[in-house]
């Protein structure tokens, strides 16, 4: 099924009056069968976009769309019920009825559709088989492990055949080993159903792996909206620049000039020299360099020098944070032999350098 | 003695003074009941079960139909209690309305009126009505002074219950009703019947609306009827007064005997993260 959102909006009115904008003007269209993510900080709005979705909360504007028909506006006569929408939802706290067995909870939806009993009853095996949960039929939900709860509540949204499954960052309250794990085998089950899916985390891990696209939401507007790779490699914005990846991007405010033909950033002594046809000389910027993209230099061509405050040692390779021209730069080196408080010099990848208009 | 010893020796005779404390008295009935004479401490044990034959065999003294109408009465009014007192608490934590507060002070505020100063109207509302002597009664008076604690405690433990419930219900495909009856009630049910299980405790015990609005044993309760027990002569017949109220006391032990397991609740365990 396909999802348009159209301008929706949400506005909550507090108790004193006040109102908060959560979602300003969101615009977001998810294709059939695909796997799309809400990835935000907290507040941001993604979950109330996402119970905009299931029909839980009614936008204040806007138009949501489920394959051409309107199911929610501004308008409340044009909402429909989550019933007659046919989504699933899955949610962090898992949400099971405690008092049913793991078979009734699964079976729940079907039976309030009133379907036939053997139906169910062969729904319901299909579902456990799938989320391998057949073990545990019997068992009250009480009885089982965080991740064994999270499985039924997946059978339990898959039972249906939703025309779409809406989660909501439903891996949190799992440890970080059966996350990892949880993860795959939710990338392969929503390849497997196809299902169109949106999927709402503030993990930016989770949202690059499982997202075939993904939309990154601030204070209630839609940054960025695109394949995990180019989030990465192409930030619309300093937020989504910052915001993903890791470790983080440099950020700083820098002033480009010109000498002659060449284009250069003043540091407080350095000076670096680049290439950018798309900067401008005389305009200030917000440059980005991602750590991996900054190389630790063995000459003295057009480079920063500076002394390593800090260093973290990840495995193979190096984290250094080092203080340079009254600033503090983060760098990923593969290389060794780094000691602390030791003077290096280092250069920025020509072509990996973003420039954020301010 | 290390820590732990002391610590679990505190606990044990601080609960044994305390269940000694408050069982004294009921051992105290019933050992009477089963005395020929009240002064059995002076005069020597006399054991005998004459009382409780008096009281189950005597028809004048009307023992069992006092015990039936408690029963109907208490019975009819927790039900009815809990009924209401479970929508308006689903009303109350659910649905968006203002001033839920007020309206949970001001059900509060009318539970603090005393008896007494009801009993003079409710007795000519009652006459107005022809329900003197007859369980309306008694059953609606119940109701009305024992819903607001219902309502507090079911408040209380509606609001325990995760709202994520209602939202898996709700795209489950539920409706209000369906939420409410299928999800809601089911899982709150330890906290219902322990709130039913007060609620009739409250009206069993209830004295002083049974005495001035019933006559007689057609609709008299318990309390009232073993309070205005007599003996032939005047003398006040102890032993049959703790024959029956031991045998009162019953089906309130029955009851709670038989839904401990649910007063004790920790059913919600596992709807969420636990």
């Amino acid at each position: 099924m396909k999802i348009e959102i159209k301008n929706i909006q949400k506005e909550f009115k507090t108790i004193g009056r006040r109102s908060v904008n959560v979602l300003r003007d969101i615009n977001l269209e998810m294709k059939d069968g695909e796997f799309f993510v809400l990835l935000g900080p907290s507040g941001c709005g993604k979950s109330t976009l996402l119970n905009i979705i299931a029909g839980l909360e009614n936008p204040t504007g806007g138009k949501l769309v489920f394959d051409n028909k309107v199911v929610a506006s501004g308008n409340k006569n044009e909402c429909i019920s989550p019933k007659e929408r046919n989504v699933a939802m899955v949610f962090q706290t898992y949400a099971l009825y405690p008092h049913l067995s793991v078979y009734e909870n699964i079976a729940f939806p079907l039976r309030i559709a009133k379907m036939d009993k053997a139906e169910i009853d062969k729904q319901v095996r299909k579902s456990a088989e799938i989320l391998h949960i057949t073990n545990h039929i019997d068992s009250k939900p009480s009885e089982l492990s965080g991740g064994e709860r999270q499985r039924v509540a997946i059978a339990r949204a898959i039972v249906r055949k939703p025309r779409a499954l809406l989660f909501d960052e439903p891996l949190s309250n799992l440890d970080a080993q059966l996350r990892t794990a949880t993860r795959i085998e939710l990338k392969k089950l929503q390849r497997e159903l196809g299902i169109t899916t949106v999927y709402v985390t503030h993990d930016q891990v989770e949202a690059m792996t499982l997202g075939d696209r993904v939309a990154v939401l601030k204070d209630g507007f839609v940054q960025q909206v695109d394949s995990a790779i180019n989030l990465y490699e192409k930030p619309a914005n300093k937020f989504v620049a910052g915001f993903i990846g890791f470790p983080n991007m440099n950020l700083f405010d820098v002033e480009v000039l010109r000498e002659q033909e060449k284009l250069y950033i003043q540091f407080e002594k350095d000076r670096f020299y680049f290439d950018n046809s798309s900067v401008k000389a005389g305009v200030k910027y917000c440059m980005g360099i991602r750590p991996a993209d900054i190389e630790v230099a063995s000459d003295n061509e057009n480079i920063l020098k500076g002394k390593i405050d800090t260093m973290e040692l990840l495995g193979k390779e190096v984290l250094l944070y080092v203080s340079s021209n009254n600033m503090e730069f983060s760098i990923f080196t593969h290389k060794k032999g780094f000691k602390e408080n030791q003077e290096i010099s280092f250069r920025f990848d020509q072509s990996k350098i973003h420039f954020f208009e301010k | 003695m290390n820590e732990e010893k002391i610590k679990n020796l505190l606990i044990i005779s601080t609960a044994c003074f305390m269940v000694l404390f408050s069982l004294l008295p009921f051992a105290y009935m019933v050992l009477t009941s089963i005395n020929a004479a009240p002064d059995f401490l002076a005069k020597g044990w006399n054991l005998t079960f004459e009382n409780y034959k008096n009281v189950l065999g005597v028809e004048s003294l009307h023992f069992l139909d006092y015990l039936k109408n408690s029963i109907i009465i208490s019975f009819i009014s927790s039900v009815a209690t809990v009924f209401v007192a479970s929508l308006a608490a689903y009303a109350i934590t659910r649905l968006e309305m203002k001033g839920k507060i007020f309206i949970l002070l001001f059900v509060l505020g009318i539970s603090m009126f005393p008896q007494v100063s009801m009993i003079g109207y409710l007795f000519k509302i009652m006459v107005y009505f022809g329900f003197i002597n007859a369980y309306p009664a008694l059953i609606f008076p119940y109701i009305a002074w024992i819903l607001p604690l219902s309502l507090w405690i079911l408040v209380s433990y509606f609001s325990q219950i995760p709202r994520d419930l209602d939202k898996a219900a709700m795209v489950d495909g539920c409706s209000k009703f369906q939420i409410l009856f299928k999800v809601l009630f089911p899982v709150a049910l330890p906290g219902i019947f322990s709130t039913a299980l007060l609620s009739f405790i409250f009206a069993f015990n209830e004295f002083i609306f049974a005495l001035i609005l019933t006559t007689d044993y057609h609709s008299r309760t318990i309390p009232v009827g073993i309070a205005l027990f007599e003996g032939l002569h005047g003398q006040v017949p102890w032993g049959q007064i703790m024959a029956a109220s031991t045998i009162t006391m019953l089906p309130i032990l029955a009851l709670t005997l038989i839904f401990q397991k649910h007063i004790i609740g920790g059913l919600t365990k596992g709807a969420v993260k636990g």
